[in-house]
């Protein structure tokens, strides 16, 4: 999955040894990199601190981009992710009124899911691309959003959301947003899940081989269909997380994450192709991210600036491992 | 071309067939469906002022829809579709404070090629997948927009706005015409000239293009090139009826033009598409809030309207297929 062909075992030259490198280390490699960088330009960016800041901001994105690592996994995209953010936020906090908190984090959960579960089968059962399929989504979600909420603030935010994600959390004496530990356990969990269940592997085989997958016995439909279910659940989280985080939501909140959710993941190591890719490598590719975010903030660079580099980033890293294979 | 076109001609059958081929009838009859019900409902579409206005509505979304097909057929995407309209947009409407109308119009061209070239040579050239290619240069672009202008400015004639988006002669609102223009040149090159159909090649077949002896990696970069150009002119039409430069104009037309393209019945996979099918589906997708302004509908309907219309024009004839092939099945 992660490591790359275990080819040429004989000749253990030093690019077999590059090769047999788990790609999520690369990312994270180059944070490392790109930390030490910092600390040589403004060196009281060394620091806990500084350190927590970029990764609030980092495991965020990534919040927002595992949904979408799943769906690149398999072969796919989801460009419904903005939108499904909005839905499940505004509709969340517009539920906690007659739902409580819980039911209505159940239910905007569970809407995702319904999100997820019509991409899939319109994807798995009527064959039209996925490009199509979630952009249709997307569209239809925003005239859903429009239509129900109209521009409306929303701005009261129960407490237990709150508790999960902007509550300060004290983890080994370093003070931090509980958003944190929140998106590692999640990334914990699913790639635990990716990685180990059969589910999981099966993803990986029906997003690098669809053909030879249902050759194989697999139902490949169910395991689409269940893919794109899960994106729309985690889209749906991501919307509650935001709420909770920044304790506002807008019709347009999830605008944003078209683009740099796609590109955490391509930053992380996944294959656009499918069948590559792992949610650590896209907290990886978001904390990559976020200390460019962090180091064009602290040159004051501007935000344009900032986006011209995510640019550069992508190529660079697409340059370096997302060629096509036969070409 | 040169031969006479006679309404019998008009009417051969290797023109249906084609069309049919390019999965264009779909998006006709929708559009056709829609301009009816339009009509009926609001009558005075047809009156001048309102024609004239829907025109200025999608013809900039029909421009940068066929800058997308044209990426479309060689088996591409392009996600920076919306930040090269930007910034066309914006080195338009920033050049003409400084420079006569016609050399800031030169420049936004040359900018939408330039934006082409550079998706084309790492698209083609380099063996990278177009769509992460444009993801990156879509971050790209739109820095660079904001760069030239962070704000909506610049400065448009009242001239340019009459030649680009009043009417040239009366009921004949001008824009139309400069769609008629790129479509008409388009559709000659695509079907006309070896270059054309070697776009066409790359996208259905690539193995039998190279096979062939032919330059796959020039075609694409052509085709990248040429669909920047397309988006360029789409900007500076959009600039001319706006009278602005905005370096977020752009954006909205990222999923807007990949929804027409859809919707016009192209294959993603490439090499099936048809001109005339992204024409019709961009005016049916921009003139839907429209129709449910008229008709006193919230017009935030459009979005799931739209969708709707998408999924059924896309999805009907698969699920035809489906249901025929079962029947086929279960008889013999």
């Amino acid at each position: 999955m992660t490591t790359a062909v275990d080819a040429a075992p004989e000749t253990s030259s030093g690019r077999s040894v590059l090769a047999r490198v788990p790609r999520p280390v690369w990312p994270l490699l180059a944070f490392v990199v790109l930390f030490a960088v910092g600390g040589l330009i403004r060196p009281n960016l060394v620091s806990v601190d500084s350190l927590i800041g970029t990764a609030t901001f980092a495991l965020i994105l990534s919040i927002a981009s595992f949904g979408q690592t799943v769906a690149v996994i398999q072969a796919g995209i989801d460009l419904s992710v903005p939108n499904t953010i909005g839905f499940a936020a505004l509709s969340f906090l517009a539920w906690v009124g007659p739902l409580g908190p819980v039911g209505a984090f159940v239910a905007a959960l569970l809407s995702g899911a319904l999100i997820g579960l019509v991409n899939g089968v319109v994807i798995a059962k009527l064959g039209l691309t996925p490009i199509v399929t979630t952009i249709a989504m997307n569209g239809l979600l925003f005239g859903a959003i429009l239509l129900a909420f109209n521009f409306s603030e929303l701005t009261v935010v129960p407490d237990f959301v709150i508790g999960l994600t902007s509550a300060k959390v004290e983890i080994l004496g370093v003070q931090m947003a509980a958003v944190l530990p929140l998106g590692l356990a999640l990334m914990l969990v699913l790639q635990l899940v990716l990685s180990f269940s059969g589910w999981g592997r099966s993803l990986f085989v029906v997003g690098s081989a669809a053909e030879t997958a249902r050759l194989a016995g697999l139902n490949v439909d169910r395991i689409r269909i269940s893919g794109y279910l899960l994106s729309g659940v985690l889209a749906a989280f991501a919307g509650i997380v935001i709420v909770g985080y920044y304790q506002q939501a807008s019709a347009t909140m999830g605008a944003n994450y078209l683009l740099s959710s796609v590109a955490a993941v391509v930053v992380g190591g996944a294959s656009i192709f499918g069948g590559r890719g792992s949610v650590v490598g896209t907290v990886g590719g978001a904390l990559v991210l976020g200390q460019v975010s962090t180091l064009v903030t602290v040159l004051n660079l501007g935000a344009n600036i900032q986006q011209l580099i995510y640019g550069v980033i992508i190529l660079v890293v697409i340059s370096l491992y997302g060629r096509r294979s036969t070409a | 071309m040169s031969t006479l076109v006679t309404p019998r001609r008009l009417l051969d059958r290797s023109g249906v067939v084609r069309l049919r081929r390019e999965g264009a009838i779909p998006p006709i009859g929708a559009f056709l469906l829609f301009l009816l019900v339009y009509v009926i409902i609001n009558p005075s579409l047809l009156t001048r002022f309102q024609l004239q206005t829907a025109v200025n509505l999608v013809v900039p979304l029909a421009l940068v829809a066929l800058g997308q097909l044209i990426i479309v057929l060689v088996g591409g995407i392009d996600i920076s579709i919306g930040a090269t309209m930007s910034l066309a947009n914006v080195v338009f409407a920033s050049q003409t404070e400084s420079l006569p109308t016609a050399v800031a119009m030169v420049l936004a061209l040359l900018v939408g090629l330039a934006c082409g070239v550079f998706n084309g040579l790492l698209v083609a050239y380099g063996g990278l997948p177009a769509i992460a290619v444009t993801l990156a240069s879509a971050f790209i672009f739109g820095s660079l927009a904001r760069e030239v202008l962070d704000r909506p400015g610049g400065d448009i004639s009242k001239e340019f706005y009459l030649a680009t988006s009043g009417e040239f002669v009366p009921f004949v609102p001008i824009a139309l015409v400069w769609l008629a223009v790129v479509a008409v040149l388009l559709w000659l090159l695509l079907q006309r000239t070896a270059l054309g159909r070697h776009i066409y090649g790359v996208g259905s077949s690539m193995d039998s293009v190279r096979a062939a002896g032919l330059d796959d990696r020039r075609t694409t970069l052509i085709a990248f090139g040429l669909a920047g150009l397309v988006t360029a002119m789409g900007a500076i039409l959009l600039a001319g009826s706006t009278l602005t430069g905005d370096p977020r104009s752009g954006d909205s037309y990222l999923l807007s033009s990949i929804a027409a393209v859809a919707l016009a019945g192209a294959a993603f996979t490439g090499g099936r598409g048809s001109i005339i099918g992204t024409i019709l589906a961009a005016c049916t997708l921009g003139l839907i809030g429209n129709l449910l302004f008229f008709a006193g509908v919230n017009s935030y309907w459009q979005y799931v309207i739209s969708a709707l219309i998408i999924v059924a024009v896309v999805g009907v004839p698969v699920v035809w297929r489906m249901l025929s092939f079962r029947m086929k099945g279960g008889r013999s």
